[in-house]
């Protein structure tokens, strides 16, 4: 007999097995219903609103300029939407339904909570390393100041080592055409600010208390929630785009290169930078102050990508004409440090004197206290109370009490977005103990403070001869133009 | 049980459809078979439960719409399935697709009033793919994955009943939402509800009639088991007719041969 199957036998076991299945159906067999083999934390076992006390995520839009997150390592432990609610004060601060926009402030601490590492600062690095390898572009590159402390723990250095030397090295080697010190605008800054403040003090009191306006977090955060506060923050520019207008146009001028080929690149402790470096206010004639920001952790792998190591590079200098800096530049990076280089410089200018020792080793303003609170004796103007805030949600509450009482009683109040300032910034290295690398990232600024030989920002040579050569005085009509900005009214983008 | 979605209150985070991936284990890494013209991604067989971004007339109203199985009271692909691959779960009242009884004939990605089922077009041996509302998570008493990650209430689960209550409690309470609980009534009414303060014709939304689409074919449909039955029972009829007639000549014939022998 042949092996073969006819045609009468495949035809028997095709209806053979439908009849099978058929029954098999009809008899109520089901089997396993698909999904159900994945797994999710048991914290989200039990009913819908059983109070786990952590789940969930916060919104980020897809057209977010500073973070972004990528799903697949996701594991909704709800570490983002505490921190962007309870640090920040922002999440749960707006009304629902939404309006015109997710907010968000770019601050990036939901990135350092993420404990799976799901969300990042938009990446700028591949941008870089093309303007890097492109030869018609001068890649000018710029270093903040809370950067400088803390890049060293990327390459397994101690927390709080002072590293800006080897960091200029570094990017020297990895080859950008000249390096510049953001202590260098920020002493900048502390010029405009500090006259601009004693401006308001002296002539413009409606625009008095004076808000700080450094931070690019707590500026969008003012322009959601406290538009009406908008007139009292500071014109000035942040030191990151100070920087970058003086380098497309004094710098670009004095070297004979065209603005356009020039790639300004910032390595910053911040992710909010990333936001603003796109805010159409702050272009000087249709060109963008910044092109790139590049986070510290953004650093770390540009300089691993080109095999530099920081632990065995050279250190070098800051380049000439926008590379010095004074103590009270370097203090930026902590919070207090803006009031207190102001208060240096807001006395020199009121008295024509160098401030007295213990306004150059201010206590009151240092510290991670929430809110701290100050009282300045600058003769001619009279004293001035200070408030010092950092954290957001610690921002809401004390605006929320000067709303309430109708007036302020700080004529002079700071406000940083970060915990601790930028050297808790959402682009900072990770660390298992985020305070103890605070404390040390404090310490160690405050010890190039005490180190520096120049302690207040209207003693650096380099600012007096941008001011002699370019910009005339503080607040004239082309430091307005290069270094001053506008802001926008974003509350209607959330509210009713 | 059911899931009460308030439309008002989703931020477009994305934990739901995060939670949903892990849970059913589906693949993150597949890019979205179907992008809309609007840039929305459409439902696909890694994608069980989607947001779908929409900015109202005057871009002044942001909203996000979850779109996934409705489960129906009256499932259309349920009824459409010929080998009860897909049925209605009594106890939960989710619509669950049991793989080893699907045939792959993908009739209820075309009986669906929705266009929820997706198919595995991808695979050797394909099967459709669907939001199951969590099942088995549901038999034991948990809510759905996607509404225990849910951080600002847009998602609620409980009763049918009772949060038709609280859906209509909430429309009341407040003069801003449409008078319209989606999913109440829609093609014989859905497990899933949805509540607005946009014309739900404007977050895309069908426009579907009240009727169930199973009612359509119900008619005729209920029938076909006793005709069938009835058709198999003639056929055998026939057959062993044929049979006898067969084995009635057979012996004629050979009481004709022994008559000749």
């Amino acid at each position: 007999m042949s092996n073969k199957m006819s045609r009468r036998k495949f035809l028997k076991v095709v209806a053979g097995s439908g009849v099978l299945g058929f029954g098999v159906m009809a008899s109520g067999c089901k089997g396993k219903p698909s999904g159900g083999d994945g797994w999710v934390s048991s914290q989200y076992e039990g009913k819908g609103n059983f109070p786990v006390n952590l789940k969930g995520r916060v919104a980020i839009s897809a057209t977010n300029p500073s973070i972004e997150r990528d799903d697949e390592k996701c594991i909704l432990c709800g570490q983002c939407v505490d921190a962007c609610k309870n640090v920040m004060g922002v999440y749960g601060n707006y009304p629902l339904p939404l309006k015109q926009e997710i907010a968000c402030v770019g601050c990036g601490q939901c990135v350092m909570q993420c404990p799976s590492g799901a969300i990042t600062e938009k990446s700028h690095v591949r941008k870089v390393l093309d303007a890097l390898d492109d030869d018609t572009k001068h890649v000018v590159v710029q270093t903040a100041p809370a950067t400088k402390v803390s890049l060293g723990e990327e390459f397994g250095m101690p927390q709080g080592t002072s590293v800006g030397k080897k960091m200029a090295g570094a990017l020297k080697a990895a080859g950008f055409d000249s390096v510049f010190d953001t202590c260098f605008a920020a002493d900048l800054t502390i010029m405009e600010e500090a006259s601009e403040f004693v401006h308001r003090l002296t002539k413009k009191k409606d625009e008095i208390p004076h808000l700080t306006s450094c931070c690019p977090g707590w500026v969008k955060y003012c322009e959601y929630f406290y538009p009406e506060l908008m007139h009292n923050l500071s014109t000035c520019k942040s030191p990151q785009n100070m920087l970058g207008a003086t380098i497309k146009s004094f710098y670009a001028e004095k070297m004979g290169i065209d603005p356009s080929n020039i790639v300004n690149v910032s390595i910053m402790p911040c992710t909010a930078k990333k936001f603003e470096v796109g805010r159409e206010e702050l272009e000087v004639d249709g060109q963008q102050d910044m092109d790139y920001v590049l986070t510290t952790r953004e650093l770390a792998v540009l300089l691993k990508h080109k095999g530099i190591d920081l632990n065995t590079v050279a250190e070098a200098e800051y380049d000439s004409v926008l590379g010095e800096s004074t103590g009270a530049g370097r203090i930026f990076g902590a919070t207090g440090g803006v009031t207190e280089a102001a208060v240096r410089t807001a006395y020199y200018l009121a008295t024509g004197s160098n401030p007295p020792a213990d306004l150059l080793d201010w206590k009151p303003v240092r510290g991670m206290q929430s809110v701290k609170e100050a009282v300045a004796g600058i003769p001619g103007v009279g004293t001035v109370n200070i408030a010092v805030c950092h954290g957001l949600e610690n921002a809401r509450q004390l605006l929320d009490g000067i709303k309430t009482a109708g007036s302020s009683k700080w004529q002079f109040i700071e406000f940083m977005a970060c915990p601790g300032g930028c050297i808790g910034g959402g682009g900072q290295p990770k660390s298992m103990d985020a305070v103890e690398a605070k404390k040390k990232r404090i310490e160690a600024i405050y010890k190039e403070d005490t180190g520096a030989t120049k302690r207040c920002s209207h003693d650096n040579a380099e600012i007096q001869s941008i001011y002699k050569d370019f910009f005339g005085k503080p607040l004239s009509e082309k430091a307005e133009k290069y270094l001053h900005t506008t802001f926008v009214n974003r509350h209607d983008r959330l509210f009713d | 049980m059911a899931v009460l979605v308030d439309i008002t209150k989703c931020i477009g985070c994305e934990g739901c459809t995060v939670a949903c991936k892990r849970y059913n284990n589906l693949n993150f890494k597949a890019k979205p078979r179907n992008v809309k013209d609007d840039d929305n991604v459409e439902l696909d067989d890694n994608r069980w439960t989607v947001i779908q971004e929409f900015h109202g007339e005057k871009n002044d109203k942001l909203r996000f719409v979850k779109k996934q199985c409705l489960h129906c009271k009256e499932p259309a692909c349920a009824s459409a399935c010929f080998s009860k691959a897909i049925q209605k779960d009594e106890k939960t009242g989710a619509v669950v697709y049991y793989p080893d009884l699907c045939v792959g004939c993908r009739y209820c990605l075309v009986a669906c009033p929705y266009s929820i089922p997706k198919y595995q077009w991808n695979e050797q041996f394909p099967q459709v793919s669907k939001c199951q509302m969590c099942s088995e998570r549901v038999s034991k008493g948990d809510a759905p994955a996607c509404v225990s990650a849910c951080t600002t209430g847009a998602l609620m689960s409980g009763d049918r009943d009772e949060l038709l209550k609280k859906a209509h409690e909430i429309i009341n309470s407040d003069s801003r939402y449409i008078n319209h609980v989606y999913g109440e009534h829609e093609v014989g009414g859905a497990e899933w509800l949805y509540i607005s303060d946009v014309p739900f014709e404007e977050l895309g939304f069908k426009d579907v009639s009240n009727v169930p689409v199973t009612s359509y074919t119900k008619s005729y449909l209920s029938k076909v088991p006793g005709l069938a039955a009835c058709w198999a029972l003639f056929l055998s009829g026939i057959a062993f007719y044929n049979y006898r007639v067969d084995k009635n000549r057979k012996s004629h014939d050979d009481d004709d041969q022994d008559k000749e022998g």
